[in-house]
């Protein structure tokens, strides 16, 4: 039931996109993506699809990891290809079979909103594969810094990941032993019906999360017996830095949307 | 999330948060084609049923931003601002409020029913999940509100089985970790 997984898309590497700022990265995939939702017509995607084209090319990862994250969405893809297919009406008639037809503004706005998932999932994969989760969660907290005088608290926000990134690796681990101590037992997790199944998950969920909350407050007073006492006048080991390409980077991908909308 | 959190909060939140990541790889298979059951929504109702609704909140706050930064943490190993701005994004944002709603709904109440957990967990889980949902889904794919309906009502059977589920597993725990 639980397959073994690596945390973290991450592959290191020296690429112009792995040297760039985790931060700036971060926000030109959010303009990206803004870009990616204005789009009017094929030119843009033209356009995106050049360009992210281009990025790819600068990440010098292979191909196949792009896609990979492709596949969990293929069911929402294959469905919203189908219901535009068969469900919205105008221009000419392509195919008709009996009471069903297949126009031809089904399969623009079909292909349009397919091309804009692949667009959205591509260009996030970007910025997940060449920026370590550490860097990431720095960028996000410094992101989210100017929030504090609305009461975020960036600090604990990033925090709580930080801790939540340690032991997820940790929690799973534990979930696979209690797995096997329970079948030990006799417990079946693999046969019967949904019913039957979904209880066989109690004796191993039960332990999981006691065991869980034990940890947690171990770790909470390791951490007070550490002093720990929030961001306040903390230090890091990395210091983030924004450089000129950084600026160019952001500058790029801004540009892109008024692009967009000039294009349609 | 105005006020300041305990450290002991901190450190729990950020174990629920973990734990949804866990249960989001479990899957069990559903009869007749209908799609798997994931464990996702059941860290979102746990979540909500044993930590209450700011703290439950909170970690599914935590949770969402884990995924934005790319851990293949959201259902079938997905993750990144592309799946939370895509066609299903919206029920990830919709976990942050499910936990709220299932955590206000017993949060006073110590004793809770299987029963009243259960609708709490439903409510919460599956109706407050739902909603910014299927509003996403009709806005990213452009198809109309009740084409998206449709699309997930699959689903349905699943979730329901999990806030059964989650009622019966918060009702265990629950004794055990109210020394907080």
């Amino acid at each position: 039931m639980l397959k073994s997984i690596t945390i973290g898309q991450f592959i290191p590497g020296d690429s112009l996109l792995h040297r760039l700022d985790a931060r700036a990265k971060f926000i030109a995939l959010l303009l990206v993506i803004i870009a990616v939702f204005v789009v009017r017509s094929f030119w843009g995607y033209l356009l995106l699809a050049v360009f992210i084209s281009a990025l790819l090319y600068t990440a010098k990862l292979p191909l196949h990891y792009f896609l990979r994250g492709l596949r969990p969405v293929y069911y929402i893809m294959l469905f919203t290809l189908i219901i535009h297919l068969f469900f919205t009406k105008g221009g000419a008639v392509l195919l008709s079979l009996g009471a069903v037809t297949i126009e031809a503004n089904g399969v623009y706005l079909g292909i349009f909103m397919v091309l804009r998932i692949i667009f959205l999932i591509v260009s996030t994969s970007l910025l997940t594969l060449t920026t370590s989760p550490i860097a990431l969660t720095d960028a996000l907290e410094d992101l989210m810094k100017p929030l504090g005088k609305i009461g975020v608290p960036a600090h604990e926000i990033a925090m709580m990941m930080t801790i939540a990134l340690r032991f997820i690796p940790t929690l799973m681990e534990e979930a696979e032993k209690i797995m096997k101590a329970q079948m030990a037992r006799g417990a079946d997790f693999e046969t019967g019906n949904v019913f039957r199944r979904a209880k066989s998950l109690v004796p191993l969920l039960v332990p999981l999360f006691v065991s869980s909350f034990r940890r947690a407050d171990d770790l909470a007073v390791a951490m007070e017996a550490r002093c720990y006492r929030g961001g306040q006048g903390r230090t890091r080991m990395r210091q983030l830095k924004i450089t000129m390409l950084d600026i160019f980077a952001v500058g790029i991908s801004a540009a892109l949307i008024p692009l967009m909308l000039l294009l349609t | 999330m105005k006020e300041k959190f305990l450290l002991r909060d901190l450190v729990y939140i950020a174990f629920l948060a973990a734990l949804t990541s866990v249960l989001a790889y479990f899957a069990i298979p559903m009869p007749g084609g209908l799609p798997p059951l994931t464990g996702q929504s059941l860290g979102v109702m746990l979540a909500g049923l044993l930590l209450g609704a700011k703290k439950g909140a909170a970690s599914q706050m935590v949770y969402l931003c884990l995924g934005l930064l790319g851990m293949p943490i959201f259902a079938n190993g997905t993750a990144g601002v592309g799946v939370l701005a895509g066609p299903t994004g919206g029920f990830i944002w919709g976990f942050v409020a499910g936990a709220f709603v299932c955590g206000k709904l017993t949060e006073k109440n110590s004793h809770a029913t299987f029963f009243s957990l259960a609708v709490a967990a439903a409510l919460g889980g599956v109706v407050v999940v739902y909603l910014p949902g299927i509003l996403q889904l009709a806005a990213v794919a452009s198809v109309t509100l009740t084409e998206a309906v449709v699309m997930m009502l699959p689903f349905l059977p699943g979730d329901l089985i999990k806030a059964l589920l989650a009622a019966s597993l918060a009702q265990k725990i629950r004794p055990l970790t109210k020394n907080s």
